[in-house]
């Protein structure tokens, strides 16, 4: 092939300009650390460096989620432990007032007390988040959620509970609403509660109530009646009961009772104690719910009703019981609603180091794609230097040839 | 002794000639289109005295270019194609640029918006992470914006650039024409002798012409050279041209065409597909206008899960959500050589059908057709067009205002407004719907044990869906809904009403009583707002196969690698040019030590037969000399 001097300096220009164009793209890499700077040159790669930047920033918003459900559960949890060690002041304060050595004026003070111990329970029900929203608002985080009334308090909130996503495919609870932690709470033992009838006289007071054979229990209401009969002969005087199902009909009659009794019926055992007067009557009826706030607040009337006969010493006592019984049904609650938050902090906790390994995976496959491999780069330069300054050489030496220069 | 003279004053002629050709040729040696010259010396026509043939010395019969047409011919093809994939490559790479890694932005922004919606989600009743939703909403628009901004300026860029490709082609169809008219006249009047320099002029225009279409030549007997471009169509014959022109696109005005005349009837865009015009043309329709079509698919699909999540939730203000994000719809325009007034008015209905290819409706023999604009290839559809049974087709949804003319079309481009006209349209943080529309409580006198499920919207279009609505058990397994009707009751089934669902779980007790109402009021609710940062990775695109950030993904991938596939291409076709100039300049090209060692050899034969005549004449003077003695 014939090869002219014009097409030399031809193609040396081109050879020249690709191999500027290869050397400054080596260097550009080298300087910025990266195997590629536009799709072009790594397609695949780039699309797949978008992915796992998307989901490295999504795993990173997962966790700024799962801080911020860690912050209102913690705020939770520590409401939730001053509800309860104020619920077991509240306890020992209705065991000292249930004493008979207490007097009406002690009571008082002890409902005083009591009412105090109320008034933090509402403001701790009221419990605000870092963003001043109620956290036991359920949805409505705006208005304080609990107001004291006759009655105990108010609910205004709703049942909302607002869920955080603090994984791919998971979310979890980051508060509970006020109904459901505060009025939601089971009467009684929690399968049913008794109650000594309102017009009762005589001393009948409740004790243990237990479900000895749940298998037996169909969940209807019964009632006791007492009978007191003196025997005209021997003037000695016989306590019966009779107890009557959900329908009135009477299915165990005329019992005879002693104090310290437990009566069964229907898989319940109630126990009582006292001289029951004629016609008192005692109500077995399934736990219902009750607000927090109610069962403070007849503990609290309780207490402040004077105790002037046996019957309304045998009153006071019943109250009382039945307040202690909702509080430690309270107390249950609230450890369950704690043990509840706690396993949702141990699932963040556990989340955040899996996803902390997570990115660390993700950032390493991003930089596996990314980042370039400096032995390689600055090999692929050196090579590129030597063709260059090669190929520089050459075009000096040749252009030296010439036949014009020996004529 | 006059032979010797002549002969000899011949040669010296000759050689004269001879180096004349090599000087020129050393003077040519960098003159592009020029072809090395070689004389041509044949010895001159013999004497006869009767016994012996005397030779008569040399003459010059003629100079010759030497060229071969086949290579010509090679090289021109060559750099038709090379001119085409330089165009093509350098918007290709320009879009590669533009698009990065992180297309445009556009990746990062997402991110930040859906993360954005996190943070109100855990938060929504801030009106910091709500105004900071808003900001990344506003980057993601700016992102598509700017995107789409700097594609129209491409194509802006490439408009102007085809008017002055025309142009200079008929510049040089103008020229070869002229040269045509010169050569056959210098032909004829040098019988037939060719005049190189004028004919090395032509090919150097002809090569030109190759880089910026493709062209075909027929070389006619009398030295014309016709030049034909696209399919045929003539550009020079003989000494005349036919000058292209360029018209504005029938559908699109912003997108210029080339045609043969100054109506858009014979446009040739489609027949020119290589030069630098023929890149021109495939970089708007292979890179840009796919790249545009990509980037409103997703804009689309963006502004429509969002809307409808919107649209889904209550906002701040106990308002069901306005839509954030504005996109025009889909394009549709009539041919101006449509002769009916009809226009058509084209949603999209369903995004996980909607591609991003632009499709031609025609109107033909009653009946409609419908083709990809790209390929022709046809798309089925259903219905007639009209209010009732729209069109549809493709995840469209195609309304004509009226029937149309016979052989009237329109184009329709779903998703080239969606990326440049995409906008935000709530500026009120309080406006962005964190919280779910509806809000299911049980009644607080409940004796059973069922629970309701917060409710979701399953249809926000229905007008009662923020009605209050009462569930009332009338039995333990029947309820009722707003004191009517008795349905059965499954725990844990689907309750939907008002387009709404709840289910309730558990054991109901006759008389429990559970509300289903707005949940106005509910500013620490996150339901919707929840949903909303899900939208990220929920696969609407592609019949459900792609979700908004992978189609990003995708797109930066296929750009990629339509751009590395370019470069390829332009990097193979630089090498097959550079052998094709070899394999030309190998023919036609000067060596200047080949000329030097000519030069050299003239030199020496020139010297020769000066000496050839000197001892002539001293032949002669001898012979004077004698006679003279006599």
């Amino acid at each position: 092939m014939r090869v002219t001097q014009s097409l030399n300096q031809l193609n040396f220009i081109s050879a020249m300009t690709t191999l500027e164009r290869n050397l400054s793209q080596t260097q550009n890499q080298i300087a910025t650390n990266l195997s590629f700077t536009t799709p072009s040159q790594n397609p695949v790669a780039a699309g797949e460096v978008n992915n796992y930047n998307q989901a490295l920033s999504q795993s990173q918003q997962y966790d700024t989620n799962a801080n911020s459900a860690q912050g209102r559960l913690s705020i939770e949890d520590n409401a939730m432990s001053q509800v309860q060690s104020a619920l077991q002041s509240l306890r020992t304060l209705a065991l000292q007032a249930n004493s008979g050595t207490q007097s009406d004026q002690n009571r008082a003070a002890i409902a005083t007390q009591a009412t105090q111990i109320q008034a933090s329970l509402v403001s701790l029900a009221n419990t605000q988040d870092g963003n001043g929203e109620y956290i036991f608002g359920g949805f409505s985080t705006q208005t304080p959620p609990f107001a004291l009334s006759a009655t105990g308090a108010t609910y205004s909130g709703d049942q909302g509970q607002r869920l955080v996503q603090i994984a791919a495919g998971r979310t979890i609870p980051d508060s509970d609403n006020g109904a459901a932690v505060f009025n939601s709470i089971k009467t009684g033992n929690g399968t049913f509660t008794a109650t000594a009838g309102a017009g009762n006289t005589g001393g009948g007071v409740l004790g243990t109530t237990t479900v000895s054979n749940p298998a037996a229990y169909d969940g209807k209401p019964f009632s006791i009646q007492f009978a007191v009969t003196t025997a005209p002969l021997t003037g000695v005087v016989t306590t019966t009961y009779t107890i009557l199902d959900s329908t009135g009909t009477v299915v165990t009659p005329g019992a005879p009772y002693t104090s310290g009794q437990a009566i069964s019926y229907d898989g319940l055992q109630v126990t009582l104690s006292g001289q029951p007067a004629a016609g008192d009557t005692f109500n077995v009826a399934p736990s219902t719910n009750q607000s927090l706030f109610t069962t403070v607040q007849n503990l609290v009337t309780a207490l402040q009703t004077g105790t002037g006969s046996t019957g309304a010493q045998a009153k006071l006592n019943n109250s009382v019981n039945a307040a202690i019984n909702n509080i430690d049904q309270a107390l249950d609650h609230t450890s369950t609603v704690r043990s509840d938050i706690g396993g949702r902090l141990n699932a963040i906790t556990t989340q955040l180091s899996v996803s902390g390994s997570q990115q660390i995976q993700l950032k390493s496959s991003i930089s596996t794609l990314q980042s370039l491999d400096y032995a390689s780069a600055i090999t692929t330069l050196n090579e590129q230097n030597t063709t260059m300054s090669a190929a520089m050489q050459a075009y000096t030496l040749t252009q030296g040839l010439s036949l014009f220069k020996f004529l | 002794m006059s032979d010797l003279f002549g002969i000899s004053v011949g040669a010296l002629q000759a050689f004269q000639a001879a180096l004349n050709v090599t000087s020129n040729n050393i003077a040519n040696a960098n003159t592009p289109g020029y072809a090395k010259e070689t004389v041509e010396l044949t010895a001159a026509k013999p004497q006869s005295n009767g016994s012996v043939t005397m030779g008569n010395g040399v003459t010059v019969v003629g100079i010759s270019r030497s060229f071969s047409q086949a290579t010509a011919n090679q090289l021109n093809t060559s750099q038709s194609a090379l001119g085409q994939l330089n165009a093509l490559q350098s918007y290709s790479s320009q879009i590669d640029n533009l698009v990065g890694t992180t297309a445009g932005g556009l990746s990062t922004a997402l991110q930040n918006f859906y993360g954005a919606w996190s943070d109100v989600a855990n938060n929504p009743a801030s009106t910091a992470t709500r105004q900071a939703l808003l900001g990344k909403a506003q980057s993601v628009a700016a992102s598509l914006q700017s995107n789409s901004t700097q594609l129209d300026a491409l194509n802006g860029d490439i408009n102007g650039r085809i008017t002055s490709d025309v142009q200079q082609i008929n510049t040089l169809a103008t020229s070869i024409s002229s040269l045509n008219k010169q050569i056959v006249v210098s032909t004829a009047q040098a019988g037939g002798q060719a005049p190189n320099e004028l004919i090395d002029q032509r090919d150097q225009l002809v090569s030109n012409l190759s880089k910026l279409t493709g062209i075909s030549t027929t070389l006619d007997s009398n030295g014309a050279l016709n030049v034909f471009v696209g399919n045929g169509q003539p550009l020079v014959l003989q000494g005349s041209t036919t000058s292209l022109t360029t018209v504005a696109n029938q559908f699109d005005a912003s997108q210029l065409e080339i045609s043969t005349s100054t109506s858009n009837g014979n446009v040739i865009s489609g027949a020119i597909t290589s030069g630098d015009l023929g890149g021109l043309l495939a970089a708007r329709s292979q890179v840009i206008n796919p790249a545009k079509n990509q980037l409103g698919q997703i804009a689309t699909a963006l502004s429509q899960t969002v809307n409808q999540q919107q649209n889904a939730g209550l906002d701040l203000t106990g308002q069901l959500g306005a839509n954030l994000f504005s996109v025009a719809a889909p394009l549709a325009t009539a041919s101006t050589k449509n002769t009916g007034g009809a226009t058509a008015a084209v949603s999209v209905t369903n995004i996980g059908a909607l591609t991003t290819n632009d499709y031609l409706l025609s109107y033909q023999g009653g009946a409609y057709s419908l083709t990809n604009a790209a390929d022709g290839s046809t798309v089925p559809f259903s219905g007639n067009g009209t209010v009732a049974t729209p069109l549809t087709a493709d995840g469209l949804s195609i309304v004509l205002s009226a029937t149309p003319a016979t052989g009237d079309k329109f184009l329709i481009r779903p998703t080239v407004q969606a990326a440049g006209s995409f906008s935000v349209l709530l500026s009120n943080p309080s406006k962005i719907a964190a919280a779910g529309a509806v809000q299911a409580t049980p009644a607080a006198g409940n004796t059973g044990s069922a629970a309701i499920s917060s409710g979701t919207v399953v249809n926000a279009a229905n007008p009662n869906l923020l009605a209050t609505t009462t569930l009332t058990f009338t039995t333990a397994t029947t309820y009722s809904i707003n004191g009517a009707g008795s349905f059965a009751y499954t725990p844990g089934g689907n309750i939907t009403q008002n387009g709404w669902q709840v289910q309730i779980s558990g054991t109901p007790a006759a008389g429990d009583t559970f509300t289903v109402k707005s949940n106005a009021g509910g500013t620490g609710d996150n339901r919707n707002a929840l949903l909303s940062a899900n939208l990220q990775s929920i696969p609407v695109l592609q019949n459900g196969t792609a979700s908004v950030s992978s189609a990003v993904s995708a797109l930066v991938t296929g750009i990629g690698s339509q751009a590395e596939q370019i470069n390829t291409a332009q990097t193979a076709q630089a090498a097959v040019n550079t052998q094709a100039v070899n394999d030309q300049q190998s023919v036609s090209g000067v060596n200047l030590d080949e000329e030097a060692a000519h030069l050299l050899q003239w030199q020496q034969a020139y010297q020769a037969a000066a000496k050839a005549l000197q001892i002539g004449s001293s032949l002669f003077q001898s012979l004077l000399t004698a006679v003279q003695a006599v």
